[in-house]
């Protein structure tokens, strides 16, 4: 049954419900398949990733407009693996029952490449009294579909010190549920550092600010004309073209501009052995020593320190 | 010039400045496997941009950060971009990344080796 085109649809079909309750945190197993149904499950896996990431962008950036709901995924575990306890929502999230949960090995959720991670890493963690580690982890929910997520895995000793236990946790977004009221409304607000937005952006302007965005990204060796002329050239005015970049990608046009130089160049320099100068040229920056300041800046060191 | 590397997800061989990145079969593609896969390209390339014929046959998955990774940081040093691919599942993988991502370089899918390597030469001369 396992694989059948069947047992795929419905696979696919669950995801889509999913999808269309405002879960983007589940994907599909890729199937070693070349045929239809295996590229429908490629295809849709990467839509499910483009539609999280730019909901998660949203989030962050318009806070106040986009209803945001966290759902908590947690295990407590012995020393041997064995769940202790699970949250309701984890069952509820796995369509597996409490019961189900409770006894079992965790191994059992988990996809065949999470699980040598896991053996691997839980060697290692009960190794030390306590200690505390992020793994990238793949479940299984009772449907067949996959929860891709780093976790928070944490090892402890209990009280009175006879047993060690793992706390494994992890925060999904979802869209599914608005604010609720009181406490949690509060928890997730988000206050102080973020402002109204000073613009209001048509889809017109959107297209015009990723314009922007993509010309620079082509453009990293030339320098960007001022802010007005740029503005002009796009048909737009100087203040929403400001205010509207920082809205979209959380930074100004010229800070955008050097991080994407500054990237390109740590690439260069770290895999190439172009000259600093090549690079520093080829990545738009005037001289070295302009180079090698932006770049300590960013990362900490000097480039030069990269080629040691 | 020929030149030839491996790695645990790609085979590289370089001829005529013209680099053929082979991906292996049964690899997931995630962030830390297009690290390698970039930075061993670049490394066997010593710093010359060149056209590269991608020969993506055998993936299955590439997820969202290797994708990013491969527009961005992958981009560079490369003069023109071939996937050879074998429909359905690479064709859908290959669309997808072009059709959500920026190419700076002239780009395309073929699933002819040869027809590839005339696009390459073509779009590079």
């Amino acid at each position: 049954m396992l694989n059948t085109d069947d047992f795929n649809v419905k696979r696919i079909q669950q995801m889509l419900m999913e999808m269309a309750r405002g879960n983007f945190f589940f994907s599909l197993e890729p199937s070693a398949k070349n045929d239809n149904v295996a590229s429908l499950i490629v295809m849709l896996n990467m839509v499910n990733e483009e539609i999280r990431a730019s909901f998660v962008h949203q989030g962050f950036a318009r806070a106040e407009d986009t209803p945001q709901y966290l759902v908590q995924l947690s295990f407590l575990l012995n020393a041997e693996g064995i769940i202790e306890m699970a949250n309701q929502k984890t069952s509820s999230l796995l369509s597996r029952l409490p019961k189900d949960l409770i006894g079992t090995h965790i191994t059992e959720l988990l996809t065949k490449g999470s699980r040598k991670i896991w053996q691997k890493k839980q060697q290692q963690l009960l190794k030390k009294e306590y200690s505390d580690t992020k793994i990238p982890l793949e479940l299984t929910t009772g449907e067949g579909l996959i929860i891709r997520k780093e976790f928070n895995v944490t090892c402890f000793q209990d009280l009175d010190g006879t047993h060690q236990k793992i706390l494994m946790d992890t925060v999904l977004f979802s869209k599914s549920e608005p604010f609720g009221k009181g406490l949690w409304k509060q928890a997730l607000k988000v206050s102080k550092d973020t402002r109204s937005p000073k613009v209001r952006l048509s889809q017109k302007d959107i297209r015009m600010i990723r314009g922007v965005h993509d010309m620079i990204i082509n453009n990293l060796d030339n320098d960007l004309p001022k802010l007005k002329d740029l503005a002009l050239q796009m048909g737009t005015n100087e203040f929403k073209l400001k205010y509207g970049f920082k809205q979209l990608y959380g930074t100004s046009v010229f800070k955008f501009l050097t991080q994407e130089r500054l990237r390109k160049a740590k690439t260069l320099t770290l895999h190439t052995s172009l000259s600093l100068k090549t690079i520093a040229h080829m990545t738009g920056f005037k001289s070295i020593p302009h180079f090698s300041r932006a770049f300590k800046e960013k990362y900490g060191s000097p480039p030069s320190s990269l080629r040691k | 010039m020929n030149t030839s590397h491996e790695n645990k997800y790609a085979v590289y061989l370089l001829t005529d400045n013209l680099l053929h990145v082979i991906y292996k079969k049964d690899h997931m593609i995630d962030l830390e496997a297009a690290q390698i896969i970039v930075r061993d390209r670049m490394k066997v390339q010593e710093g010359l941009s060149m056209p590269v014929l991608c020969d993506i046959r055998e993936i299955r998955m590439v997820n969202k950060p290797a994708r990013d990774y491969f527009a961005m940081e992958g981009s560079l040093l490369v003069k023109a971009l071939a996937f050879l691919i074998d429909p359905p599942v690479t064709d859908v993988i290959s669309a997808f990344y072009l059709g959500t991502h920026l190419v700076s370089f002239p780009t395309a899918s073929f699933t002819d080796k040869a027809e590839a390597i005339a696009f390459l030469k073509e779009s590079t001369t």
